[in-house]
């Protein structure tokens, strides 16, 4: 870790220094490229869909970014500098969080421990479980979530539940990068609109946000910009304003730009 | 059967005229022991080897390392060696028998050594088991001649503590008959482990109200544990206990008055033994013919062998020097925290 | 969004809208109907003090021993090697003691403690290292250590028993001078009391002022009611069987205030420290815990290396009331271990696990053999209903767990 959360927040607010961006990305297992050469850039505020058939790249790009694997080659940017990825933990201390598909939740633990998991509050060297459960109830609060014990294990919920559990401990720990790997997937369509609402208010306060969907109702809905991935490739990006939906899915299939579009970024 | 017996006569009759030049030739005895890494065999082995030295003859082994099939071929390896007699202590009594008629066939003599191996020619040398709980009986009932008894029994799956047990019942049958002696507790010892000893002593105790007068305690392990149940109700020292292998830890309970006495089996006393028997064999006697052998039947399949049973040494407070003069333990082993007026004469 | 939170508000069992732990309930019933059963059978021996106070020290080396493989077992692992890691510590604290320090001096006593407990953990850790660094599942590492250790315990001394130990040393078994008598015994009873009304009060008070759901003021009177009852009970009972020698009140044994302390320790560590937290993360969700930055690497070494000490003290507790070391101290002690761990509902799946299940188990198994050996029954029947017991517990838990599910 080069660049503690502090230094990285002077950066920002300046609109031509991307958030974060990757750059000439190599990471291969067992001789199979899972990425190549791959570049992509989050403004501040932005919400950045990053599209493409399983195993384009896409999850390994997210697993790179919150710290769960290291790259072979390439640099990642904050704010303009170059920062190390070492560890989910190193990743969390730059502000980064990632909210994956699988949830990553402890079934066994009830609410207030999965949302401080790793990052328990402590007082005199003792869990302090009596604060975790009132922070817990007021960010879930936020999120309208009505969990009425907080202290049963996470096993029974609903996977909408599961899925704010997620999230608020991304809301918790200020995140400012936001990695969703399908966030509404398990979701009924009430739920989703309300992480809709969610995405669009944490833009407002310029957290930037990469989103994983397969839903390019979502995408057209939720995302400035969307990135096509292929066979561990960036195919190209651009504004969802610039670009139809059978354009986008053109690029996922075909793995190249549409006729007439230049690669913008 | 008559014609085959002059035959079998007239053979026999033709390899004595051969014997002198037969006896000429070294005896080699060759050991075939099943697996050498228990301490026990090595103290086997420098008796054996200290008796074939004196009477000049030469000692080669082979060490199976508890494999059936290693055996076999360690005991033919030991005949091309040029061995003229085998002691064999079996891995496995049934599996070994191949070999056994192979020497057989080729005339080599052999001597089952401490584990029975059930063939006629084979030669068996041992200590009574049966005896060892005989005498452990005796020695409780000489200390304690009516009362309530407890049995702490050995492993319930080693036949040698069924064995243990039926000679101290044979012993103890008729006093438990008048009713002088009144068995009130038994138990198995799993693994002959001391711990569950002293917790199966320990509900013995509880459940007669400490009313228990005598310990018949199958060997020195589980006599450990009963001693320090008894210790823990401080009773230990009035309650005589019984024990065998004269343990080094035992013989310090005996001469400090924990423990009444202990079995002791000499497996010194067992390899000059089958040494002295191997060679004589060697030379011709026949397995019926060992000065001082009998039949011995008590096997699981009942084939009569010929067989020596050595007779094992009761060990108590007053011949606890025995065992310092035949440099089992040490007079500082025995006599450890032993003092004042009630230390045995072994420990002044 | 709002109405997230309906699925899992009907039907909540009576025990849990109570706030109480129906497993724990249950054992609890269960041991109570056991010790009348035998106090019956056995014409009034079981429940008389002395007897009571020979099953706590019976059950001493078994429930040091559980509390460790109840988080070994929650983080998807075993460890088969803890009765040979007993043994082996139980013999080398035998040779420190009766070789290094043959005279009784406490401090000689209390090194032989010290040593053979860094031996302990020393061993776990290794074990440990090899599972979580090099990947090799610990049911072939301990199965090793099983056989490693058995053997060494065996070797240290060539298989030849060593005793007798020093007076000092043998406290820790709870022999004849190895109970704190009747005074201190109070003294420990009134303080823990004091300890649990406070707590349990300040507790309850903090959370009411916070706004934080509180158990009903009833249920938790009632139940720290039952806990100080519990520990009356507990002293009255220890001081209820008198030493041979003076008629004195003998007092709650050491090696039983020690499985006390294990067990409480453990329970806090659980309950209220970041490494209790992780161990049970870990067991629910191994990637979960990974991803959410925890060092699953470090957190399997100090499991093992926990077990590892635990065992050794276990080892001290069990040498020292046989007042010997011996080489087949120990044999098999990994299984009643792992039944009492299971029996308190430890799931071999990982993920759950209870510590005071665990030692509920521990003196559920302690108590039928105590009371079979009353009766005399044969070894034989005494494993048969040891078998039928773990069977049936784990069965009715999978029974109840497929409940829930529906």
């Amino acid at each position: 870790m080069t660049l503690t959360r502090q230094q990285g927040a002077a950066g920002h607010g300046n609109l031509s220094t991307p958030l974060i961006e990757t750059r000439g990305i190599f990471k291969s297992f067992g001789g199979i490229h899972a990425l190549e050469d791959v570049a992509v850039q989050l403004m501040p505020g932005e919400v950045l869909a990053l599209l493409g058939h399983n195993g384009a790249g896409k999850s390994t790009l997210i697993k790179m970014l919150s710290g769960a694997y290291t790259p072979d080659a390439g640099q990642v940017l904050m704010n303009g500098q170059e920062v190390q990825l070492s560890s989910p933990r190193a990743a969390q201390l730059l502000g980064i969080e990632t909210i994956y598909q699988n949830l990553a939740l402890a079934d066994n633990l009830d609410v207030a421990a999965n949302i401080f998991l790793g990052r328990e509050l402590l007082r005199g060297g003792v869990l302090d479980e009596d604060t975790m459960e009132l922070e817990a109830r007021k960010v879930l609060d936020r999120l309208k979530v009505n969990l009425p014990d907080l202290r049963k294990p996470v096993f029974n919920l609903s996977g909408g539940q599961r899925q704010c559990i997620a999230i608020s401990r991304a809301i918790y720990f200020k995140a400012r990068v936001l990695i969703m790997d399908e966030p509404t997937a398990a979701l009924g369509p009430q739920e989703t609109a309300q992480v809709n609402e969610l995405i669009q208010s944490l833009k407002q306060e310029g957290v930037g946000i990469f989103l994983i969907s397969h839903d390019m109702h979502d995408v057209f809905d939720l995302a400035d910009r969307v990135t096509v991935m292929k066979n561990g490739r960036v195919v190209g990006s651009s504004p969802t304003s610039d670009i139809t939906q059978d354009e986008v899915l053109e690029m996922i299939i075909a793995g190249k730009l549409p006729r007439g579009q230049a690669a913008s970024s | 059967m008559k014609r085959l017996g002059t035959l079998m006569t007239a053979l026999l009759g033709f390899s004595l005229l051969t014997a002198p030049a037969f006896a000429q030739k070294p005896v080699v005895v060759g050991v075939s022991w099943s697996n050498f890494q228990e301490e026990r065999w090595k103290t086997d082995e420098a008796a054996i080897k200290t008796q074939l030295a004196k009477l000049g003859a030469t000692y080669i082994s082979a060490d199976a390392q508890s494999s059936n099939e290693k055996q076999l071929s360690d005991i033919e390896s030991l005949v091309t060696r040029g061995a003229t007699v085998l002691i064999v202590l079996a891995q496995d009594s049934s599996a070994v028998l191949p070999a056994i008629s192979k020497a057989k066939a080729e005339g080599i003599p052999v001597i089952s050594y401490d584990r029975l191996i059930e063939d006629p020619w084979a030669f068996y040398i041992s200590f009574d088991n049966k005896e060892v709980g005989r005498l452990q009986a005796r020695m409780i009932l000489n200390a304690k001649p009516r009362g309530n008894y407890v049995f702490v029994k050995g492993s319930p799956t080693d036949p040698n503590a069924a064995l243990l047990y039926a000679g101290q019942l044979e012993v103890l049958a008729t006093a438990i008959k008048s009713g002088a002696i009144k068995n009130v507790g038994n138990q198995f010892t799993e693994g002959w482990q001391p711990e569950i000893a002293q917790r199966n002593m320990e509900q013995f105790l509880t459940a007669n109200q400490n009313k228990i007068d005598a310990v018949v305690a199958s060997n020195d392990g589980t006599a450990g544990g009963a001693v320090a149940a008894l210790a823990g109700v401080g009773m230990a020292g009035k309650v005589p206990v019984s024990g065998q292998d004269a343990d080094k830890a035992a013989l310090n309970r005996i001469a400090k008055g924990l423990q009444t006495g202990t079995v002791w089996k000499d497996s010194r006393t067992l390899g000059t033994e089958a040494a002295k028997i191997a060679v004589q064999l060697a030379k011709g006697t026949k397995v019926a013919a060992v000065p001082g052998s009998s039949v011995f039947s008590g096997g699981p399949r009942k084939v009569k062998v010929s067989s020596l049973l050595l007779k094992p040494v009761v060990i108590t407070k007053a011949n606890l020097g025995t065992l310092i003069t035949a440099k089992w333990a040490t007079k500082a082993e025995i006599c450890a925290g032993v003092s004042g007026a009630l230390a045995p004469a072994a420990c002044k | 969004m709002q109405r997230v939170g309906t699925t899992a508000v009907s039907r909540v069992p009576v025990m849990t809208r109570l706030g109480l732990d129906s497993r724990l309930i249950f054992m609890v019933l269960a041991i109570a109907a056991i010790w009348i059963v035998f106090h019956l059978l056995t014409n009034g021996i079981f429940l008389t003090s002395r007897n009571l106070w020979n099953l706590s020290v019976q059950t001493a080396s078994v429930g040091v021993m559980v509390s460790g493989m109840v988080l070994i077992i929650v983080m998807r692992n075993i460890d088969l090697s803890i009765g040979s890691i007993l043994g082996f510590t139980g013999m080398a604290m035998a040779v420190i003691n009766s070789r290094i320090f043959p005279d009784d001096t406490w401090w000689g006593a209390a090194l032989t403690l010290l040593l053979g407990l860094a031996l302990g953990a020393l061993v776990g850790v290794i074990q440990g290292t090899w599972i979580a660094r090099l990947g090799v599942p610990s049911f072939i590492v301990t199965l090793g250590g099983l056989l490693i250790f058995r053997g060494g315990a065996w070797l240290l001394t060539s298989g030849q028993t060593v005793a007798p130990l020093s007076d000092s040393f043998q406290i820790l078994g709870g022999g004849l001078n190895g109970s704190i008598g009747g005074p201190w015994s109070w003294t420990v009873g009134l303080v823990l009391m004091a300890v649990i009304l406070v707590s349990d009060l300040r507790t309850f008070q903090q959370r009411a002022k916070r706004g934080l759901p509180n158990r009903s003021v009833l249920v938790q009177a009632g139940f720290t009611g039952a806990m100080l009852l519990l520990v009356l009970g507990f002293v009255l009972v220890m001081n209820g069987y008198a030493d041979p020698r003076s008629g004195l009140p003998r007092g709650i044994p050491v090696p039983v205030l020690v499985m006390l302390a294990v067990t409480a320790i453990m329970m806090w560590v659980v309950r209220a420290t970041r490494f209790g937290r992780y161990v049970f993360a870990y067991g629910g969700n191994p990637e979960a815990a990974r991803l959410a930055g925890i060092n699953t690497t470090r957190l399997t070494i100090m499991v093992f290396g926990l077990m590892g000490l635990l065992a050794a003290l276990a080892g001290a507790i069990q040498t020292a009331r046989l007042n010997a070391g011996t080489n087949s101290t120990g044999t098999l002690a990994e299984l009643s271990v792992i039944a009492a761990a299971v029996i308190g509902g430890a799931s071999l799946s990982g993920g759950s696990g209870s510590i005071p299940g665990a030692f509920l188990g521990a003196v559920l198994m302690a108590s039928l053999i105590n009371g079979m050996l009353l009766l005399d029954l044969p070894s034989a029947w005494q494993n048969v209903v040891q078998g039928l017991v773990l069977m049936l517990a784990v069965t009715l838990d999978v029974v109840v767990q497929k409940r829930r599910v529906k």
